[in-house]
């Protein structure tokens, strides 16, 4: 069950595999406090790893490199 | 008589839209190649890099195919034969016996009030968390990056990565669970929870 939510968190589970563990988790309370946790893990992970703000000079410099380069051939 | 080789014609229109559409993938692609080399300036170098390839190969982009995870697998592939070999580090996680919900199960066991488990995740510094994260062998380091941070599908990930479906999935399931261990030992250490 508990690779199935995995699963599911993940967006992974379709039709009624999906129906079924919703409905899972709606009456089964260890199951949906796993669930809840592992859900605040992930958004935990994506504010905290993942980039608010590229540095400016960054920017720039991806830029400059692409203008000296001639337009891509089709 | 040798025929001059005509070159194909450039294309202003292909370079309005690499600009429209690949640009504005520079945050994430940033962030992303932070989390891979784990300094400022590899990552810089690794993001002009993938850029650079992905300027020049934008022709050869299949329309209608996923641009962004194209564009990730540039990033990969690049970061795997360019800082991959520089690097000395394990490259699996022990299969060993740690429960699956290895954190929530430790928290639940503390003496943090119920419920206040996600509470005690949202403390943890952001440095603590980035480091458990590049802490992973790269394998799962990258499967859990492109999962929880990036947000792509098993299937994206499995094409990025040039591996099958399964192992995403063993990759994302045993490297989660290191990264729990490792946040636990955070936790632990920063005394977020007493027990």
């Amino acid at each position: 069950m508990l690779k199935q939510i995995e699963l599911y968190l993940d967006g992974e589970l379709v039709g009624s595999l999906r129906v079924e563990i919703e409905r899972h988790l709606g009456g089964c309370h260890p199951c949906s406090g796993h669930a809840d946790f592992q859900r605040k893990l992930k958004e935990v992970l994506r504010s905290k790893c993942g980039c608010r703000e590229v540095p400016a000079d960054v920017l720039e410099r991806v830029r400059t490199l692409l203008e000296r380069q001639p337009d891509p051939t089709a | 008589m040798a025929r001059s080789q005509v070159a194909p014609p450039e294309d202003p229109a292909l370079r309005e839209r690499f600009e429209r559409e690949v640009l504005p993938l520079l945050p994430n692609l940033y962030g992303a190649a932070l989390r891979m080399t784990r300094n400022p300036q590899d990552a810089e170098d690794l993001v002009q890099e993938t850029y650079l390839r992905a300027y020049r190969g934008f022709a050869g982009f299949q329309e209608g195919t996923n641009l962004r995870a194209w564009v990730y697998r540039i990033l990969t592939n690049t970061f795997i034969n360019s800082y991959r070999k520089k690097q000395r580090e394990p490259v699996t996680v022990p299969d060993d016996d740690t429960a699956d919900w290895y954190l929530y199960d430790k928290l639940g066991g503390s003496n943090v009030e119920a419920s206040a488990e996600s509470e005690v995740l949202e403390k943890i510094p952001d440095e603590d968390v980035q480091r458990a994260l590049e802490d992973l062998p790269d394998g799962f380091r990258m499967a859990v990056l492109l999962a929880d941070v990036e947000g792509f599908s098993y299937k994206e990930i499995a094409e990025i990565l040039d591996v099958p479906i399964g192992t995403v999935m063993s990759r994302l399931h045993r490297g989660r669970k290191a990264l729990q261990k490792a946040l636990w030992e955070t936790v632990r250490e920063r005394g977020l929870v007493t027990n």
